[in-house]
């Protein structure tokens, strides 16, 4: 026996294998109830009974030809000989599309194991399977049901791995016509002859029938002689007309009830009510993070308060240098403490999107928007990325993968970053709540909204600019809707606050000590007036630019390129620039007021301010993604320069045209 | 007819795809092929579609829909 059996995840997308993949392995992937949210492969490991198993979460796939990233990652993982099992996990309420996939698993002749989830729903719909008769006529493959979200069947599957990972289908499962069959025969002749150590014969001459491209290029034969022309369509077929005599065998309909997920269907794709509706969910999940957040966030502020005092006075009796003192309260605790006071309003955020995410609602968006999407030359499809951008720019690039054509991805890459991600949330609650007061949450709605408006208007304007083909060709599979999963959403928020907190605890407490450091000293060593200090020098650099969008401070200056490590990192430069130490509470808001107000700086200038942090480049880590995901450097290049001129046009637009009125 | 004519709460059955080859193998692989019964579920003035077939429910664009002939099938 080898010492370690490594087994791969192998299904349609939103079938429930990193569901699976997380139950075995501890792991908290994310999961969520629309096709495509896995993109990347993942390992884990586990044990059973002494055997080591490492297994392999792969995107989920409807076939083994390769249109798309996500499936052109599965089919070389399943391919290689890395991969010792296939667990292909079927959606035992979507078995007729689903068992496609396992027939052309099949005819790898790799041991494959069917893994059958989501039999719950099979049992509440009214029907029933025959479990005895399944693998018959699956060439004898195990077969085992499972709850992936209820964990049953985990044990049963395992050992089903450990004795059977080095059987595969006994025969082959699927005949052809003569016709077909016939040139099978006369083809694994020839590659036989050509590939002597070729593993699978019959799976090579099918693939060469189909015209397969990669087959083609790397293991070429000459078959002029057999092959007249392009077989796959008729191979397909007829792999469909085995599955139908399967559905037929092996399930049975006691009663029909029309899904629930029909009638819901019925509202929230509605022809006219659909777009007003899902501006109305979007509406409902920024109302209830300002609000809900806002009224959450009290308690933070006085536990920081008593913190911070607490702190220095430690310090101060400790008889602590006054400049350790400074870096730690103002330094750290300002920076720092300032950006976890915002948690609630993050915290409640993702919770609302992580409802979303499982609910099922999430794919429904794609066919709302298509008709918007459409006139930009994207699929509504491309919509998902825009959305899970309001939560992190970093995985919605990521997610853009899901799209069939380079053009449409580059493109949905390019808006993306403007979506609002929760990164920049802490600003507007701050400068909204110092400067609009009753108008707030209007203001930070405004700028959401602002966003989503220039995202599609710059889709819009570069594809009539690049004239590219217009792919608008939409393609997306409706899962049923669910009540969202508790485990589901607890794992989802909990690891995005964990993000949130370990975001704080290294990237913004370095950029919070590196910008004590700047501001306290200048050339002549520690200062105690902060405008000679190197952070003024620097700054100052960029008043002449900032000046007519209403920023021309060198502390804006400071702030905005302390930015580009994260957002949030503007709002504790804000409160070290100005010595705040509790920035989001009354007193520190009043504090900034102030402070700002001193300089002329108005609720026009605020607003400025938010435009420009909307639009600039969010951080270094959406940078090095999109970096990553496009393979550019020129184009992340260009694309950091268009955000940087986006956002200093929208700047002054605002400042210049808001100065006629004010 | 197509696809795309098709009025919500209709049974079709699929005559032929008439699109790129890419996406018809797409489709195909789907399920979606020759002989294929399709039930309309939803659909919006821009043409965009909501179908059923083989007990899954897709949502398919405007392009998509005017690339697929369909006969209908009486009820």
């Amino acid at each position: 026996m080898k010492d370690q059996i490594s087994v791969a995840f192998v299904g349609n997308p939103n079938c429930g294998k990193t569901t699976l993949f997380n139950a075995y392995t501890g792991a908290n992937l994310k999961v969520a109830n629309w096709p495509g949210v896995t993109v990347e492969k993942k390992e884990g490991s586990a044990t059973y009974k002494g055997s080591k198993l490492k297994l392999i979460d792969l995107p989920g796939i409807y076939s083994l030809t390769s249109y798309s990233i996500e499936e052109k990652v599965s089919r070389q993982c399943i391919m290689s000989d890395d991969v010792d099992v296939i667990i292909n996990i079927v959606d035992a309420s979507s078995m007729e599309r689903n068992l496609y996939l396992t027939m052309q698993l099949l005819e790898l002749r790799k041991p494959v194991i069917l893994a059958l989830n989501m039999m719950d729903i099979v049992e509440e719909r009214g029907m029933e399977l025959d479990l005895h008769r399944l693998p018959e006529m699956l060439g004898g493959i195990p077969v085992v049901p499972v709850s992936a979200r209820k964990r049953t069947g985990l044990d049963v599957l395992l050992h089903a791995v450990i004795h059977h990972y080095q059987e595969g289908p006994a025969e082959h499962v699927v005949t052809y016509d003569d016709n077909i069959e016939d040139k099978i025969a006369k083809l694994e002749v020839v590659i036989k002859a050509r590939y002597p150590d070729a593993a699978n014969l019959r799976w090579h001459a099918i693939k060469l029938l189909e015209y397969d491209e990669e087959v083609m290029k790397h293991h070429p034969v000459d078959v002029t002689a057999i092959i007249d022309r392009n077989y796959e369509k008729d191979i397909i077929n007829q792999k469909y007309d085995y599955i139908e005599e399967v559905i037929e065998d092996c399930l049975f309909y006691k009663k029909e009830k029309l899904a629930s997920t029909d009638r819901i269907d019925e509202v929230l794709t509605h022809r006219i009510w659909g777009i007003p509706i899902f501006l109305g969910i979007m509406a409902l999940v920024f109302f209830l993070t300002f609000t809900v957040g806002d009224f959450l966030k009290g308690g933070f502020e006085v536990a920081l308060g008593w913190f911070s005092v607490t702190v220095s006075n430690l310090l101060s009796g400790l008889h602590a240098a006054g400049w350790m003192n400074s870096l730690i309260v103002d330094g750290i605790i300002a920076g720092v403490g300032g950006i976890l006071t915002f948690l609630p309003n993050i915290f409640i955020l993702f919770l609302a999107l992580a409802i979303l995410e499982d609910s099922g609602y999430m794919a429904r968006v794609a066919y709302v928007m298509d008709g918007i999407m459409g006139k930009a030359g994207l699929s509504g499809k491309a919509f998902l990325p825009m959305i899970l951008g309001f939560g992190c720019t970093v995985p919605a690039v990521m997610a853009t993968r899901a799209l069939e054509h380079e053009g449409d991805r580059k493109k949905t890459i390019l808006v993306t970053p403007f979506m609002s991600c929760s990164a920049r949330l802490p600003i507007y609650v701050l400068f909204a709540d110092i400067f609009f007061e009753d108008y707030a949450m209007l203001a930070a709605f405004s700028l959401y909204v602002i966003g989503v408006v220039l995202a599609i208007l710059i889709a819009l304007l570069s594809n009539r600019i690049f004239k590219g083909k217009s792919s608008n060709s939409l393609l997306i599979e409706l899962p049923e809707y669910k009540s969202p999963n508790a485990r589901t959403i607890a794992v989802y928020v909990w690891e995005k606050v964990k993000d949130y907190l370990s975001k704080a605890g290294t990237t913004i407490f370095i950029a919070s000590i590196v910008i004590w450091f700047v501001l306290n000293f200048g050339t002549t060593g520690m200062v105690s007036d902060i405008s000679m200090s190197f952070g003024a020098s620097i700054g100052r650099f960029l008043v002449p630019v900032l000046a007519p969008a209403g920023l021309g401070l060198w502390q804006i200056g400071v702030a905005l390129i302390s930015g580009l490590s994260a957002k949030e990192v503007v709002v504790s430069s804000f409160a070290v620039l100005f010595g705040i130490s509790n920035v989001n509470s009354a007193a520190g808001m009043m504090q900034m007021s102030e402070a700002l107000g001193a300089y002329g700086f108005g609720p026009l200038n605020a607003y400025a301010l938010m435009i420009f942090c909307l639009l600039y480049t969010p951080c270094m880590a959406t940078i090095a993604t999109i970096r990553k995901e496009t393979n550019s450097t020129r184009w992340t290049i260009g694309m950091v320069i268009f955000q940087l001129l986006i956002a200093w046009i929208g700047a002054v637009l605002v400042y210049q045209i808001g100065s006629l009125f004010m | 007819m197509r696809l795309y004519d098709g009025a919500i709460g209709q049974s079709y059955q699929v005559v032929d795809l008439g699109l790129e080859d890419n996406i018809t193998r797409r489709l195909e692989s789907l399920g979606i092929n020759e002989g294929t019964r399709v039930e309309i579920f939803n659909k919006k003035r821009n043409g965009a579609v909501i179908i059923k077939v083989r007990g899954t429910r897709w949502a398919i664009g405007k392009q998509v829909a005017k690339g697929i002939d369909v006969k209908e099938i009486a009820q």
